[in-house]
């Protein structure tokens, strides 16, 4: 009995180990452009920079525009896909990628809209009372 | 008032609730009737209170009181009824409520059902778990203490820093915010519903197992459990597949499966019901008591408050698609979570040593190993799961702040114990149905692993597998398919009533075949040019104008309107225009795809996928334009596709653009007309002209009745024109008018331009007619003079097998319902 109840000790440990270990290294932590550049996925957070362009070209069939980081790096984002719904009232980004030579290509976006709760936007109300009354 | 009312309601149930829980408690350890009685119709009552207080908010809904944050946040005027009773539920306080009627439903199944001695602790158990539901909806305040979300709040209440509410409290909205376009689909109406009922079911096993270390009876409990665990995991796992399904049909990522903390919240709790289950029936068919099937009855329902904790408590805001509005409930679901854990687990090490030793010898050919085995791999892959789905929490432990775990986090670990899961799966019913040493096992075994190798090989080799850990994937999924498939077809020759275990193998073998074909080959439909471009790309051949390597690769299909382009050496693939008439969703344009065989014969088809304005997030200034994909689904592949782009939508855009600056920079001022702009433009009856974005078709002419006009008038004529922008199906008629009049001896001609809809300062004049041929003339101001190509940019897939998915999970669907019935049967006969 003793020596397999130390085999399964042993089983249970090296198999949390290995797993926590794995764990430990596909999570990443939000993090900003400066930090970004030497890591291989990114997430980075910030939010659009609206007095720069942004949009989708049709030539290179990309979506790409400028973000502020956390720390008000301001960085040029590409996107192979379309813009997002959404992409203009969220009230912060976060992308997923890679920073290569002062531009970060992000495979995906991640978009937090604003809070619904507490803080409901008042020209909801003027809006819908406008357009439906 | 009638907020008042509905919060009293809950006040009651809640009150309720709680004499009932005490009123099990004193039956359960006195033993006397009166108090099971009395207790019963404690908690019927409470269930009519939640009823009236649920039939209230419907109430509210449907008569539009927009006073009540509730009303206000989830519905609006126009939903149709469906949506307007499924938004009671559409919201976390009105899901909740739902979740307690669905579960007072089940406690009444279990007064019925229930026998001593088990009754009066299950019962107590449920209270207990509808005591704390009820709290979640309470909207108790004692100066900052508070205590629920009431679903009857009004909005002053749910919003007190809302500048515009403190000026008038009494100010209520004419609308509501409404519904998310992306939830008016058939499939998040029924949703909700299935999957509180397997929420409300799966409470049971939890009170069974508590009830056996109540009363110290370890082995009798799983019996009556059994039935009430398969039918939870049928209600959870059809609520899984409506998910997965809505979100394929629906969102446009492309898949039925993104490990979505929300998705893992109702997976992790049927992983772990099913690694209870397999403890249960062991341990029925031994009939010997098992501690595992006392753990895994506790932890599934630890799991399912679990996971609500995570998708509710606003913990997981960052990393889930969910966006459930955080309602300040973190503190009470910490403490749900905590004593039902607490409690299950407690009573679990208390009655430990209590409970009867098993026999520890450990035979690798017995049902109860082999049937443990499966319940550990099960186990562990809630485990695995609930641990990535954990991420915000645990991740700190390495790092501040921590991302979602990658996916291939989930995809490395569940694959290896799935391949493990399905090799057990045919051990596990060759042992269970016969006793067998290692070479009656072999012996039987050789055949199904024959057939197996064969199949297993003619899969890699037709669909071109060179991935090792993919071939060894299949082997074992065809060894779970074909293994299992035998012993059901014995089965059935001789009792077709049991092979409930056998046929859930059989779809789990599907499933893990479809999951691979329609993860791994999953191929983007794409033209050569694109190709190419890709396949340079990947060659780090690419390069853009600052000279760096591209590393992106492209993934839309571009087309032309009427250019059809080869796809795959497979289809010819036309953009054949869109249509605005006729549409569920104001502004929708419905998409005409053509599809057809590249050499010629074969079957073609067309697809229609949706563009349409989001309207709940839509201004006047801006418009959120929102996907709806269409998938033609086969049995051997399905194509997905949705729009990501197309010239219609990007001429609606340029047009707000131009009218925000308009509205901005020079408010009133008309614009000059723009004489670059203008073009003149002959046409005869029944011809048509192609200017910008439309065309122009000349239908007739007719004289126009001179008494509208001046006395003065020789000849009026209004010209039929159709205006048709191209690609859409419909037009609109234009009859501009030409009519020459006598003044002081001379003709004048008198032609006002008629605006063309859908053009911003652009306008179509009628301004000669040439008497001897019928030719007319039109003068059109305003509109680019260049004829503009009509696009539309896809994304486009093929997914293979996709179909083999769901039959997989039909599968076990169907043999879950066949143990249930099975058990139910057998219940039923003993009371």
């Amino acid at each position: 009995m003793k020596p397999k109840l130390i085999l399964g000790i042993a089983a249970i440990v090296g198999f949390t180990s290995l797993l926590m270990y794995n764990f430990g290294n596909s999570i990443s932590t939000y993090t900003n452009f400066k930090q970004a550049s030497n890591m291989e996925s990114a997430h980075v957070v910030g939010t659009l920079d609206k007095s720069k362009d942004f949009g989708f070209s049709m030539k290179t069939k990309q979506f790409s525009f400028y973000m502020k980081d956390q720390n008000g790096n301001v960085r040029r984002v590409i996107y192979p896909k379309q813009k997002p719904n959404n992409f203009e009232q969220a009230k912060r980004l976060v992308v997923i990628g890679k920073m290569k030579n002062g531009v970060f290509y992000a495979n995906d976006m991640l978009m937090k809209c604003p809070s619904k709760y507490n803080n409901t936007d008042p020209s909801q109300f003027s809006k819908n009372n406008a357009s439906k009354s | 008032m009638i907020g008042f009312i509905g919060k009293g309601l809950v006040y009651a149930a809640f009150l309720s609730a709680i004499l009932a829980a005490i009123g099990y408690f004193l039956y359960s350890q006195k033993d006397e009737e009166r108090y099971f009685k009395i207790s019963n119709w404690l908690f019927g009552l409470q269930g009519l209170f939640i009823l009236a207080a649920s039939v209230l908010l419907l109430y509210l809904v449907m008569t539009h009181q927009f006073n009540y944050y509730y009303v206000f946040e989830y519905t609006s005027r126009d939903l149709q009824l469906k949506y307007l009773i499924s938004a009671f539920w559409g919201g976390q306080e009105g899901s909740f409520m739902l979740w307690m009627m669905l579960a007072t439903i089940v406690s009444f199944g279990l007064m019925k059902w229930t026998r001593k001695p088990y009754r009066g602790p299950v019962l107590f158990f449920m209270a207990l778990s509808q005591i704390f539901l009820l709290t979640m909806v309470l909207g108790f305040h004692l100066g900052d203490f508070s205590i629920g979300a009431s679903p009857f709040r009004s909005l002053a209440q749910a919003m007190p820093n809302a500048p515009f509410l403190q000026a008038n409290p009494n100010f209520v909205p004419q609308d509501g915010k409404g519904l998310n376009d992306l939830l008016k689909s058939p499939w998040m109406v029924i949703h909700p519903p299935i999957l509180f009922f397997g929420f409300s079911m799966m409470t049971v096993p939890y009170c069974y197992a508590m009830a056996a270390l109540w009363k110290r009876k370890y082995n009798e409990w799983v019996d009556p459990a059994l039935p009430w665990t398969l039918g939870a995991n049928i209600a959870l796992l059809t609520a899984i597949f409506l998910g997965g399904y809505w979100a394929y049909v629906t969102l446009s990522f492309g898949g039925y499966w993104a490990w979505d903390p929300v998705e893992n919240a109702a997976l992790v709790p049927w992983l772990l019901g099913t690694a209870g289950i397999h403890m249960m029936v062991v341990q029925r068919k031994k009939s010997a008591p098992s501690k595992a099937s006392i753990f895994f009855a506790i932890i599934a329902y630890v799991g399912i408050v679990y996971e609500t904790f995570l998708t509710r408590s606003g913990i997981l805001a960052d990393s889930s698609v969910h966006s459930f509005v955080d309602l300040g409930l973190y503190g009470q679901l910490v403490v749900f979570m905590a004593v039902i854990t607490l409690i299950g687990l407690g009573m679990f090490i208390y009655r430990y040593n209590d409970m009867p030793k098993q026999n520890n010898e450990l035979n690798l050919m017995s049902r109860e190993f082999m049937t443990f085995s499966g319940a550990m791999v099960l186990f562990l892959l809630g485990l695995i799961i609930a641990l990535g789905t954990s991420a915000p929490i645990i991740g700190r432990l390495f790092v501040d702040n921590p991302t979602p775990p990658e996916v291939s986090f989930y995809n490395n670990w569940t694959m290896p114990l799935a391949m493990i899961a399905a090799i057990l799966t045919v051990f596990g019913q060759y042992i269970f149905w016969k006793r067998q040493d290692p070479e009656s096992l072999a012996r039987e075994l050789t055949w199904p692993v024959a057939a197996t190798c064969v199949i297993s090989l003619a899969t890699i080799m037709i669909g071109g597998i060179h991935d090792i850990y993919y071939m060894l994937y299949i082997l074992t999924a065809w060894f779970a398919l074909i293994g299992n498939g035998v012993i059901m077809v014995r089965l059935l020759m001789k009792n077709p009533k049991v092979i409930g275990g056998a046929l859930t193998h059989v779809g789990f073998g599907l499933l893990l075949l479809g999951i691979l074909a329609s993860s791994a080959y999953n191929s983007n439909l794409l033209d050569l040019a694109t190709k190419n471009y890709n396949q340079a790309v990947e060659q780090g051949k690419v390069t853009d104008d600052q000279g760096f390597k591209k590393t992106q690769k492209v993934n839309f299909l571009e087309l032309k309107l009427n250019q059809p382009k080869i796809i795959n050496n497979k289809y010819k693939v036309t953009y054949e225009g869109y249509t605005l008439k006729n549409q569920a969703r104001p502004g929708q344009q419905q998409y005409r795809i053509k599809f057809e065989p590249a050499d010629g014969d074969g079957e073609q088809f067309t697809m229609n996928p949706q563009v349409y304005p989001m309207l709940s997030a839509s201004t006047s200034q801006n418009i959120q334009w929102s996907v709806d994909p269409d998938v033609r689904s086969g049995l051997f592949s399905d194509i997905y596709m949705y729009v990501s782009g197309s010239s219609y939508v990007e001429q609606k855009n340029d047009e707000l653009t131009k009218q925000n600056k308009k509205t901005e920079a020079q408010p009133a001022s008309a614009t000059e007309p723009d004489t670059s702009k203008t073009q003149k433009i002959k046409l005869q009856k029944g011809e048509s002209v192609t200017v910008a974005d439309f065309d122009i078709h000349f239908k007739n002419y007719s004289p126009v009745d001179s008494t509208s006009l001046q006395d003065s008038t020789i000849v009026a004529v209004r010209a039929h024109l159709d205006i048709n922008p191209r690609g859409s199906d419909s037009s609109i008629p234009i009859n501009p008018l030409f009519s020459v009049y006598k003044k002081n001896g001379e003709n004048w001609s008198y032609a006002p331009p008629v605006s063309i809809p859908g053009h911003d300062g652009g306008s179509i004049q009628f301004s000669s007619v040439d008497p001897s041929n019928g030719q007319i003339e039109l003068t059109i101001r305003g509109v680019d003079k260049k004829v503009k190509d009509q696009w539309v940019l896809l994304v486009a897939q093929e997914k293979p097998f996709i179909s083999i998915v769901w039959i997989g999970t039909f599968l076990l669907m169907a043999g879950f319902t066949v143990s249930i019935f099975r058990h139910w049967d057998r219940e039923r006969k003993k009371s």
